[in-house]
């Protein structure tokens, strides 16, 4: 065996601070590494009490451990996580001020038992405290964004209705809110097609849109109404949203379906004449303005404008009362509705009269169109008021006109119409 | 009986040994804690990680917060020391050996590894000496965890050959007791194997 000539110079050279005392805490030796951490010269300390300079340490534990590591022979320890157990030794680290002092570990080990003189080591575990201080903090956020997030997750599935579906629109997940509102039990969701599953519960729900926007691979958003087994009619606003995976593959989507059912009842009442529940006169604005200013149209592909007016009506409201006008609005109406085509346009005007656009229809057309009304009405029939007529005032739209033009030149027909002895159909 | 190579005969001999280490302990921590215990006879199987988990959820209560002190052992016979201490049982150790009515959690903390150092030192020291080995003892770690969780289930999944050597520790006045898990895996299996054998060809030579 190698006998070491200059011990000190290794003990100098380690990266730990080392001391050797005896059992009444007298120094006998003290490394570089704790003269330049602790500012004590080894000169000061040798030979005298650690209570001296530290008065902070519990003597009567490092008594403890000093006799247990004598009798045993074996090391014992600090425990390495609460912060200044043993002696306090600034830290100097600037870029970080997560400890003031070093964290140490130290280990009392058995140096010369018959004299009753321990080695205590000391490693500075400070950056290895601080990477745990640091990792506890940053598993504290997670922790906390986790909470967060389930909390999120809850209120999500409490109140939004969501389906998370696979590239074949089969079902992986559903919110509890989804399964509520539709009266579903999730085993039979989960696993299953979309069209498959609103088809027992929906009578007219249209899922080829979103199983148009999966199969496309693409974000997509619409309308689209449900008419539920109960009969309800409920309209939902649909998100389509791809969900991808780290490597961009597309592997599932959300659709959210936000019901508008509301919103749609509030939009509806906005353009319904109350009365006849037919459009009222701003929306029928609105659909003239759009069709004047479409530029398709030339004198083989125009459109018609009707004005329809019940012919003396002052006359049934003032003998019959305003009841039984109305019901004859409301019949007219009607009757209108059933005999246009699907495509064309009717409104309430105002008062007993009516407007219809016709689509792509010539001047005969209209006129047809215009005759089949008039015939309709002729034919009602009312218990108190008997039967009734209507004039018509028919025009077609022509090169370079406007909404007032048209209106203008219907007008004037309806004029003419009346003019001539009312029930019948004019046109200019 | 065979049990992964260890005879009836290789079992009975370390069922000796951990007596005389535990008899050691016993005597360590009268005399140098002033505390006067007894320690149940070892339980020693060889396990896998699954059943380490699973005799650990039997042996530890899991409806207390226990101070768990890991320490590792190096040498020929190397492995990890357990002992497992309730947080009742540690606040009684912490008013023993700190003569406070309330220690404080770095006290109790310093105090269940005071208590670990004992007993591993005591323990493994002369289980080692007895097995003419030597043996390197590392900085034991303490955590406070809920119940009886020691293993993670990444680790339950984990193959190893595993001895357990498990016993308790009372101190009937202080109202203190632990449970002691001494535990080796795989190449030390056969290590201490080779261990013990010497030992028996020692003592019927």
């Amino acid at each position: 065996m190698v006998t070491i000539p200059y011990p000190n110079v290794l003990l100098d050279a380690l990266e730990i601070g080392v001391m050797i005392i005896d059992e009444n805490f007298e120094v006998r030796y003290w490394n570089q590494w704790l003269e330049i951490n602790t500012s004590h010269l080894a000169s000061e300390m040798i030979g005298k009490n650690l209570h001296d300079f530290y008065p902070q340490i519990d003597y009567k534990v490092l008594a403890r451990k000093i006799r247990t590591t004598l009798r045993l022979e074996s090391p014992t320890f600090y425990d390495a996580s609460v912060q200044n157990r043993f002696i306090e030794i600034p830290r100097t680290k600037i870029t970080t001020s997560l400890l003031m002092n070093m964290q140490l570990q130290v280990t009392i080990s058995p140096y010369i038992v018959e004299d009753g003189l321990v080695m205590v080591s000391i490693y500075d575990i400070s950056d290895l405290h601080e990477l745990k201080l640091t990792l506890q903090s940053q598993m504290k956020k997670i922790s906390e964004l986790n909470s967060e997030l389930h909390r999120d997750k809850m209120i999500i599935d409490a109140n939004l209705l969501i389906v998370k579906m696979d590239e074949e629109c089969k079902i992986i997940e559903a919110t509890a809110a989804f399964l509520d509102f539709f009266g579903y039990q999730p085993e039979s969701v989960i696993g299953n097609y979309l069209p498959r599953i609103f088809g027992e519960v929906s009578v007219d729900f249209d899922t080829i849109q979103i199983c148009d926007a999966i199969a496309r691979h693409q974000k997509s958003s619409g309308e689209v109404k449900a008419i539920l087994a109960s009969g309800e009619e409920v309209w939902f606003d649909t998100v389509v949203t791809p969900l991808n995976d780290d490597e961009s593959d597309t592997v599932s989507y959300t659709v959210i379906f936000h019901d508008i059912s509301d919103k749609k009842r509030i939009e509806l009442l906005s353009i319904t004449d109350p009365l006849t529940k037919l459009f009222n006169r701003h929306k029928f604005n609105e659909v003239f303005e759009n069709m004047v200013l479409r530029r398709h149209w030339d004198e083989h592909r125009t459109f018609g404008l009707i004005i329809a007016d019940v012919d003396h009506f002052k006359r049934v409201n003032d003998t019959f009362g305003h009841q039984s006008g109305d019901r004859v609005l409301i019949e007219v109406a009607h009757i209108f509705s059933q005999t246009i085509r699907t495509g064309d346009i009717l409104a309430r005007w105002g008062g007993e009269e009516f407007v219809c656009l016709l689509p792509d229809v010539d001047r005969e057309k209209a006129l047809y169109v215009a005759e089949k009304l008039r015939l309709a009405v002729e034919q009602l029939h009312f218990p108190d008021v008997g039967t009734i007529t209507s004039s018509f005032g028919v025009t077609i739209f022509a090169s370079g006109d406007t909404q007032e033009s048209m209106m203008h030149r219907a007008d004037l027909s309806l004029y003419k119409a009346k003019e001539n002895g009312r029930n019948r159909v004019e046109y200019l | 009986m065979q049990q992964n190579g260890f005879t009836d005969d290789h079992l009975d001999m370390l069922r000796e040994l951990m007596n005389i280490a535990m008899g050691n302990a016993t005597a360590s921590i009268a005399d140098l804690l002033e505390a006067f215990g007894k320690m149940h006879i070892p339980q020693i199987l060889i396990s896998d990680m699954e059943g380490l988990a699973s005799y650990i959820q039997q042996t530890i209560s899991i409806d207390q917060r226990n101070y768990v002190t890991k320490q590792l052992f190096g040498g020929m016979f190397s492995g990890e020391f357990l002992f497992v201490i309730s947080e009742e049982s540690a606040l009684h150790l912490g008013h023993h050996l700190y003569d406070v009515d309330n220690p404080s959690d770095g006290d109790i903390l310093d105090a269940v590894i005071e208590l670990t150092n004992i007993l591993s030192a005591t323990m493994i020291s002369r289980l080692t000496e007895e097995l003419n080995t030597k043996v390197q003892f590392f900085v034991p770690s303490t955590e406070l965890i809920n119940g009886n969780a020691l293993i993670s289930q990444e680790d339950i999944m984990n193959y190893h050959r595993i001895i357990i050597i498990s016993t308790q520790m009372e101190f009937e006045h202080q109202n203190i007791n632990g449970h002691i898990f001494i535990l080796t895996k795989d190449g030390m299996i056969e290590s201490l194997k080779a261990l013990i054998d010497r030992k028996l060809e020692e003592l019927y030579a």
